[in-house]
Parts: structure tokens; C-alpha cells; sequence
């Protein structure tokens, strides 16, 4: 009866996730303030959200370009170095480390580090500056012109070894005679990446695409430290406009809504990806 | 029962929140009686971990339980304090005694059933007589009591003095000298006003807060948060047009850019180090002032002076504040016990025990001037001309004690948009209108004692 090893975990799932989604799912009809009873108001919020709030399409616009951001630089970032740190043999390991080291870092350190690095009196600017390299000294994270370009930065600081490390793995596992065939057929290696390492890491490329694309929607750390999706909302995302909806403006319900929507986004992504292994995509 | 803030006169001086699910719950265990001593029933209530906080316990929380031979209160110091009482309250959990951040806090709590009424301990407990008239009345919802205020406070213009003697410099009294000495500052070199809101986005607010009283003047502000008048008032629209040049201007550390990274305490090292010559902050800054920021054993070896807020007529005008309220747990096991407690802890000799030994602002309660002696000069001296405002009618009001939630976090949150261009003082003032006629028809506002 192998159902009953997995009783005790499925029970916990019901009691931690499936309920809470289920209670958030009806809280998103209501006009629950967080505290106290809650009325419901049919698909108010979810009208309000779509049609009268400037500020959620802007965030979602944020969501979308640090989806573009998340889905382009990293991955090229991450690409070329493992291709290039899978013919180094000297001295790989201690820069696997160094480009990895910063993953395991606390986000809260992270950005707290680079909020000062990034701070016009304090930071790598005014250390320029002093070196005599002007025009570094900016407010990056104040400018709203720059916070949120500024904030992906920081992030991929964090996240790109990570997925290089991945891709180097994955890249590992094929075969060495396939990359020999190459060669005898007079592939250079920009044929030979193109046609032998790309597809061999294909699925783990895909694979980390699609949960790119998720979180992409639900970034909220780095954000919430380094600027609390502001100034002026420049750099507000889906999940701090939902956190300050619920517990600073004490509307639970719109945030609720907000929830539900950031989850349907996700659902449409991994349904693509779904849709395009059914269509025959290695995937 | 309105009374108004004129009743301040008698007083001569009154000053200046993903956890907690697992909280302890209100109402602790009795204590043992293992020695047979008469057993005290335990109340708890919260603190943040800063060292204000040490030396609240020391004075307020120790002496209780030492003389008290019933009761033992049990201080739990807890990081993000305000974040976590939202949750606990929720969870039928929490201190005995609750914090909030202010009335407009209380409010939310109150109506959600979380809070319990104290009216019938106002009596017993001599509170009418112990608190101004018009805070106590800060603490009522839908015309029951459920908060005492804690905090008075005002803000002024706090100037580095040093910074001052040096260039000769005198402190403005009017809008449009405050305009030329900020234009004379930054010619000099110096940033004219130190401020930031990169660790507290609320900061915006205290802005609001000065121009609107300062400038359309506190009559206007009290006519609007009464509804008589909308937000969109052409002296309003001159308040925000006056603060948002002056940002334009560079006048707060540099450009609005740099001041959207300041952080607190950047800008307190800032002015401190004369590097600001100015800024615009509120009584709650006692215990930096005189515990960090100008120590006899600090390098910079500068002094500070404070200067009321200049407006546009030149008269001294005083924002009232109220940065905090205690509360009592409805779902508190011990409430008389609770209420023994908060009468001791808003005594006289204990808040002022708090003034002097923790630079911690008192509640708004009577108190005699001999009471503050120890209180830094120019404190005591701002502390008195506050009162002394008060009894003329010379006061305005802050966006934290007197503004429904929703507006209020419009006012801090939307304000950026006009310093960064992408919304005029116009739209802002229509954004900050329309959040509070939707509280105004929701009954939603708060107390505002008749002028």
C-alpha cells in the first residue's frame, strides 16, 4: 500500500498548502481588511485590478522586462562560461567556487552589500571618483530610471553561477566521442557548441527557462530590500504591490486577488512548456 | 465629547508590529508561591530590542513589579515589534498590553473585535484626569475608548549651530527665508537639509506634514480633514508646488534621487557633521541628538540649535503627533491587571523618569515642570513652547495621528511620483482627496478635537 507512505506528506500538504490556496482563492471575493469578517464581493477586486489599477499594470510591466532580463542575461552569462570552464582543467574548480559562493550567500546580505556598493556617497562611484573616474557616483537605487535595471543586476550577481554550474554539470554528460566526431567533420567550435553541446544540455536549458519564467513573477527579496518597489513605484513588483496591498493598506482581499493572479500567470507558463513536450519538444 | 486642544493650557508640559503565530498567548501562568509569598498573577507586554527599550523596562516595567505585590509584568523584547502584533492579535494571541503605532492603527483593531474597551477603567483609574482631555479622546473609536496615547511629539527645523556661527547664518522664520538661506546653504557648499527615506519610505510623510500646515496653514488642514473642504484646495496645491521646488532644487541631500537612497541614519551623520546644515525632524529625535549625534566626545565638535518650522506668515506654528498607543488584549485573561499596569506606566513620575533617564518621549499627560528637571535646556525649552502653542491655538496636525490609514499612506507613497516628475502637485492632491472622501463615506476618519 504504497498510498500510505505518502499519507503523512499529502496530509501536511492539504493542511499547509491546499487549504491555505483554497481560503486565499475565497478571500480574493472578499473585502477582508486582514482582520475581522470578511464580505464577499464577487470578482470586484479582480475588476478593480484589471481595469482601474495603474499602479498593478505597472507592476506587471516590471514583471515582464525582469522576465526578458532574467531569461536573456544570465543564460548567455551562464552558457558561455561553462562552455569555456569545460575545456579548463587548471584551477576549475576554484573558480566553479568563486562563481557559485554567491548563491549560497542570504539574499539579505546580498543586496544589503550591494545597496552600499550602489549608494552614491558611500559606494563604488565615489571609490572611482577618488581614483578619478568620474560619472560613476549615481543614485542608482533613487533614480527611477535605473532602479529596477539596477536591482536585476544585483540579483544575477547571485543567480547566473548558479545556473552556470547547472549547465557545466549537464554539459559533462555528453559523451566525449560526440564532440571527436565533430572535429573529424571539421566543426569549429562555435559549430561544435551550436550543434553538440546546445542539444545535449537542451532539456536542462528548457527546464531552467520554464522556472525562470515562474519566478520571474515572484521575485520579491531582492526588490523588497533594495527599494521597496519604489522610487515612485519604478521598480514595484507583483509580489511587493501584493505584500504592501495585505499588510500595509490592510486590503488582504485585493492582495488575495493579486495572489491568485500572480499564480495563474505561472500556471500559463508551466501549461506552454507542458504543451510543448506534448508537442514533441525535448523538453 | 470634544474638547479642544486648548485644554493643553493646565498641562504646562506634555510630551513628546510572521511570527507571533507561535506567541505566547494573553495572560500568562500565576507564579508559584513556593516560598509562601501571595502568589502574582503574570501580564506580559512588548518592547523592541533597541537600548530606549532597556531603559524603558528598567524604569517603567522593574519599578512596577518591585512595588507591586499582585501583579508581575514580564517585558518580552521582540525585533519588528510592530509587525508582529497584526498577526498575534489575529491569532487570538499576543501581549496583555498592545502596542500600535498610533490611532490610526487602533482603529483597524478595534473594529475587528481585537481590542478591549476601556471606558469602565477610565474612572477607576483616574485617567480623565491623568491624560489631556483631547488625547484620551484620540483613543476612541465609534465613540468607545480602546488605546492610550503614548508619544507626543512635534517636529521643528533642528539646525547645526556650529555650522550656523561659522557663516553667519540666522534661522528663518518665514517660507520664503527658509527658500533663501536653503538657495545661500547650497551656494556655500553644504546641503541645506538633511533626509532620507530609504529605510522608512513613511518618512515622506513628515514633508506633508510641514508644508500643508506650514504653508495652506493648519485652519485649512483642520476645515479638510473635517470634509469641509477637499484636498484639492488651491493653498494646498501651493504647499506641494513650494515643497516639490524645493526638491527640485537639490535642497535635500543633493537631489530628489540621492535623498530616495538616504537612509536615517546617513542623514543624521549628515547633519551632525555639518555636511547638512538643517533638518526637519521631530521631538523622537531627543536620544540620537544628545546620545549620538552631538556627544561631548564626538569628532565633528559640533552643537545644534532647533528653530520652530517656518511658515508662510512667520508665526510659530506646532504639528501635534502621537507616535504610539497602548492597548489592552481582548483576549487578555488579566485586564484589571493590564490597567493597573498602564496607570503606573502613564504615571507622572514614571514618564518622567522616562524623559530624563531614556530621552523617551512621554505620553500626553499633566505634568509639573519640576518633574522634568534633568530634560537637556533647549528640549525642555522646545517642549515648552510646544505647550505654550498648544494653549494659543497655534497648532497643526500630523498625517500619523490625525489622518485616516489609507490617505495617509497616499501622502507618502504618492509624493515621489511628483519629486520624480511623473505626477504633478495637482494629480497628487486629487489622489490624496479621493482616498480620503472613500474613508470619509466609510466613516473611516479620526477623532479631530474641534480648534
Amino acid at each position: 500500500m504504497p498510498w500510505l507512505f505518502i499519507a503523512p506528506i499529502t496530509l501536511l500538504h492539504l493542511v499547509v498548502v491546499v487549504a491555505p490556496s483554497i481560503g486565499g482563492m475565497y478571500y480574493a471575493l472578499t473585502d477582508w481588511s486582514g482582520i475581522g469578517k470578511a464580505d464577499f464581493i464577487g470578482l470586484e477586486n479582480f475588476r478593480t485590478l484589471f481595469f482601474d489599477d495603474g499602479n498593478f499594470r505597472l507592476a506587471i510591466r516590471h514583471n515582464v522586462l525582469w522576465l526578458a532580463f532574467f531569461l536573456t542575461v544570465p543564460f548567455i552569462m551562464a552558457l558561455a562560461v561553462a562552455t569555456l570552464l569545460a575545456q579548463t582543467r587548471r584551477g576549475s574548480m576554484a573558480i566553479r567556487t568563486a562563481f557559485f559562493v554567491p548563491y549560497v550567500l542570504p539574499s539579505v546580505v546580498v543586496a544589503s552589500i550591494w545597496r552600499m556598493l550602489l549608494d552614491p556617497r558611500l559606494g563604488f562611484g565615489t571609490l572611482l571618483e577618488n581614483w578619478g573616474i568620474e560619472g560613476f557616483a549615481h543614485p542608482y537605487l533613487g533614480d527611477k530610471n535605473t532602479a529596477l535595471g539596477a536591482i536585476a543586476f544585483a540579483d544575477n550577481w547571485h543567480w547566473w553561477g548558479f545556473l552556470m554550474i547547472l549547465f557545466l554539470t549537464a554539459m559533462q554528460n555528453i559523451p566525449a566521442d560526440l564532440y571527436d566526431a565533430a572535429k573529424i567533420d571539421g566543426a569549429n567550435r562555435w559549430q561544435e557548441f551550436l550543434n553538440v553541446t546546445l542539444p545535449g544540455i537542451r532539456s536542462t536549458v528548457f527546464f531552467m527557462l520554464m522556472m525562470t519564467a515562474i519566478w520571474s513573477f515572484l521575485v520579491f527579496d531582492y526588490v523588497w530590500i533594495l527599494t521597496h518597489g519604489g522610487p515612485a513605484g519604478s521598480s514595484e513588483m507583483l509580489a511587493t504591490y501584493l505584500y504592501k496591498q495585505a499588510f500595509q493598506r490592510f486590503e488582504a482581499g485585493y492582495g488575495a486577488a493579486i495572489g491568485i493572479t500572480m499564480s495563474a500567470i505561472a500556471g500559463i507558463m508551466a501549461t506552454i512548456f507542458v504543451l510543448l513536450r506534448r508537442r514533441g519538444w525535448d523538453v | 465629547m470634544h474638547t479642544g486642544l486648548k485644554r493643553l493650557a493646565p498641562v504646562l508640559l506634555s510630551l513628546g508590529l510572521l511570527v507571533a503565530a507561535c506567541a505566547e498567548s494573553a495572560g500568562g501562568p500565576e507564579t508559584s508561591a513556593e516560598d509562601g509569598a501571595p502568589e502574582k498573577v503574570q501580564i506580559t507586554m512588548w518592547q523592541d530590542t533597541s537600548i530606549t527599550a532597556d531603559c524603558i523596562i528598567e524604569v517603567a516595567v522593574n519599578s512596577f513589579n518591585e512595588q507591586s505585590d499582585t501583579i508581575e509584568v514580564i517585558a518580552e523584547k521582540k525585533p519588528n515589534m510592530m509587525d508582529a502584533v497584526r498577526p498575534a492579535l489575529a491569532a487570538g494571541a499576543g501581549p496583555d498590553v498592545v502596542p500600535t503605532h498610533g490611532p490610526s492603527f487602533v482603529a483597524q483593531f478595534a473594529l475587528a473585535g481585537q481590542l478591549m474597551p476601556l471606558d469602565d477603567f477610565v474612572d477607576v483609574y483616574g485617567w480623565d484626569e491623568l491624560f489631556v482631555p483631547w488625547a484620551l479622546n484620540l483613543g476612541r473609536v465609534g465613540g468607545t475608548l480602546y488605546s492610550l496615547p503614548q508619544e507626543l511629539e512635534t517636529m521643528v527645523l533642528f539646525y547645526n549651530k556650529t555650522v550656523f556661527e561659522e557663516h553667519g547664518w540666522e534661522p528663518p522664520t518665514t517660507m520664503d527665508e527658509l527658500e533663501a538661506l536653503a538657495a545661500e546653504i547650497q551656494e556655500a557648499g553644504i546641503i541645506p537639509f538633511a533626509g532620507g527615506a530609504a529605510d522608512a519610505i513613511d518618512n515622506n510623510e513628515f514633508y506633508f506634514t510641514e508644508f500643508a500646515n506650514k504653508v495652506a496653514g493648519p485652519e485649512k488642514v483642520y476645515q479638510a480633514l473635517k470634509g469641509e473642504i477637499p484636498w484639492t484646495d488651491p493653498d494646498f496645491v501651493t504647499s506641494i508646488e513650494t515643497l516639490n521646488r524645493m526638491f527640485q532644487a537639490g535642497y535635500w541631500m543633493g537631489s530628489p534621487e540621492n535623498f530616495l537612497v538616504t537612509d536615517f541614519s546617513t542623514a543624521r551623520a549628515a547633519f551632525a557633521s555639518g555636511e547638512a546644515a538643517m533638518t526637519m525632524e521631530g521631538t523622537w529625535i531627543y536620544d540620537s541628538l544628545v546620545g549620538e549625534m552631538f556627544t561631548e566626545d564626538s569628532e565633528h565638535g559640533n552643537d545644534w540649535g532647533w528653530a520652530p518650522m517656518p511658515s508662510l506668515t512667520g508665526e510659530a506654528i506646532y504639528n501635534i503627533g502621537i507616535g504610539s498607543t497602548q492597548s489592552i488584549n481582548q483576549a487578555s485573561e488579566r485586564p484589571e491587571a493590564a490597567a493597573e499596569f498602564l496607570t503606573h506606566y502613564n504615571s507622572p513620575e514614571i514618564q518622567a523618569r522616562l524623559l530624563t533617564e531614556c530621552q523617551s518621549a512621554t505620553a500626553p499627560i499633566r505634568l509639573d515642570p519640576s518633574q522634568l528637571e534633568g530634560v537637556e535646556p533647549r528640549m525642555a525649552n522646545l517642549l515648552a513652547e510646544f505647550a505654550k502653542a498648544s494653549d494659543e491655538d497655534r497648532y497643526g496636525y500630523t498625517t500619523w495621528t490625525f489622518f485616516p490609514p489609507k490617505t495617509d499612506q497616499v501622502i507618502y507613497e504618492e509624493i515621489e511620483k511628483v519629486w520624480v516628475g511623473d505626477m504633478t502637485p495637482e494629480e497628487y492632491l486629487v489622489a490624496v482627496d479621493a482616498a480620503f472622501q472613500e474613508e470619509l463615506q466609510a466613516g473611516e476618519t479620526l477623532v479631530v478635537p474641534d480648534r
